[in-house]
Order: structure tokens, then sequence, then C-alpha cells
């Protein structure tokens, strides 16, 4: 996951790319015959000095690798922003960085 | 007897340290699932918040008239409601959810998110105020290429 987190005018923006092919029941069925074989991520959290910023359950309809924009207030240049993600079969990944 | 109390105990400990984690969490897969698997909006929507009545107002949504990829469609929604939770639905594919946001404290209802359409469609955004009332914003689009095909 590609995390890039910029502070402005007391505003951290951040801006998120998770490598995912979030494949719908639907294309599952088409290129395994199996709607089980589904794969998306279901929930997305950023977490800042150990504080639950943002946090998003989420569908197959997202794109693949998608792309999630967010902003928060409370957090200063420095500061270390944490993102997890946890799919369908319950694989996770998570990445950090720090506010600029 | 001793066995059964050393359980107990862990079993305390185990609950007292996964706690503080979830004070502010709503993990909407697991408490509704029946959300994700509904097939048309309004269902959806009852099914999450327990009615589909909404006041259209107050909420922004900006997508393109016309998406030439239905693979990516850049949707953003703003709103200055101070908001619980944000849900986004449309009515084009199999199933109607596509991401709820739990608003954090000191959270700002202002996000983007690329998303998939099979076909032209409505995309619905509602915010659920801290106020208990749910406030809207619609969209209709046409999609030139359908966006859920491997």
């Amino acid at each position: 996951m590609k995390v890039k987190a910029k502070l402005k005018n007391g505003i951290v923006n951040v801006k998120c790319q998770a490598q995912h092919e979030m494949m719908p029941y639907d294309a599952a069925q088409k290129k395994t015959g199996n709607r089980e074989n589904a794969n998306f991520i279901t929930r997305i959290t950023a977490t800042v000095n150990g504080k639950t910023v943002f946090e998003v359950s989420t569908s197959q309809f997202l794109s693949k690798n998608p792309i999630l924009k967010f902003k928060f207030k409370g957090a200063d240049v420095g500061d270390k922003v944490e993102m997890t993600w946890i799919d369908r079969k319950g694989n996770t990944k998570s990445s950090s960085t720090r506010i600029k | 007897m001793k066995r059964r109390n050393f359980l107990s105990l862990s079993a305390l400990t185990a609950l007292a340290v996964i706690a503080p984690t979830q004070v502010n969490a709503q993990d909407y897969r697991t408490t509704k699932p029946s959300v994700w698997t509904a097939h048309t909006v309004d269902d959806s929507i009852k099914q999450l918040y327990g009615t589909a009545t909404t006041i259209e107002e107050g909420v922004s949504l900006s997508a393109p008239d016309v998406a030439s990829n239905g693979g990516a469609i850049p949707v953003e929604i703003q709103s200055d409601i101070d908001a619980k939770s944000v849900a986004v639905f449309q009515d084009a594919n199999p199933e109607a959810a596509v991401i709820v946001y739990t608003v954090q404290e000191g959270g700002i209802v202002d996000y983007s998110i690329k998303m998939k359409m099979k076909a032209s469609g409505t995309i619905s955004v509602i915010v659920e105020g801290r106020d208990g009332k749910l406030y809207s914003a619609r969209k209709t689009l046409d999609v030139a290429i359908g966006g859920c095909d491997p």
C-alpha cells in the first residue's frame, strides 16, 4: 500500500493506493467457475499516534488497485500514519508514512 | 477447578487487551452482513440504517456525467454535516453497497474513491448525522464501458 500524507492549514490530506485485484463475485464466477473465489478488500483503517483517524468497510465495487483520499485534523508534521487493509480471505497488509 | 479458574482469567485478560482498539471501531462487514448482499439501494439503506427516508440536502457528490471507463469512476463526497457515518450505493451492479465510512472524531467528510460500475446508473450517498437524520445526494451517470468484467 502506498501512502502519502501532507499537512496543509492544520488539516492532514492523505492519499493512498492499495495493490489489490478487487475481484467481484461475478468475475470470479466467470474466471474460475466459483463465486467463492472472489477476493476484495473489506476493511481499511488508519491510525496516528495510536488513535484511529479513518475507518472504512468496503465492498467488491471499488476499482482494481483502489485509490482513496481522506482528510483529518489533530496531527502534526512528523507524526506517523499507519494504514492497514484486510481482504475477504483474511490477508492483511500495513504501510506507514510520516506526515510532511 | 484450578484449571477452570485459570481459563476464565485468561479469557478476561484477552478481552481487556482487545477492548481498547474497538472503542470507536465499527466493522460494518461483521456487524451488518445483510447490507452487503442486498440487491437494491433502498433495501441496502434499510438494512444499514433501519429506514430509507432521507433529506436531500447538505451533501455534495461529484462524479463525471459520462464515465469512459466503468472500472475506475472517480467519486468525491463532501459535507459539512456533523456526521457519524457515510455510505455510498449504486444501482448498476448485482449488489448495491460500495463503501461505508465511519467518521472519526476530528474527521472531515471529504472523501474520494474510485469505484466500478457495470452499466449506466445512479450513485447514492447517505450521510448519517449525529442528530440521527439521514442526508443524501444522488447522481445519475452514463458508463461507456462497463467495469465489472475481468
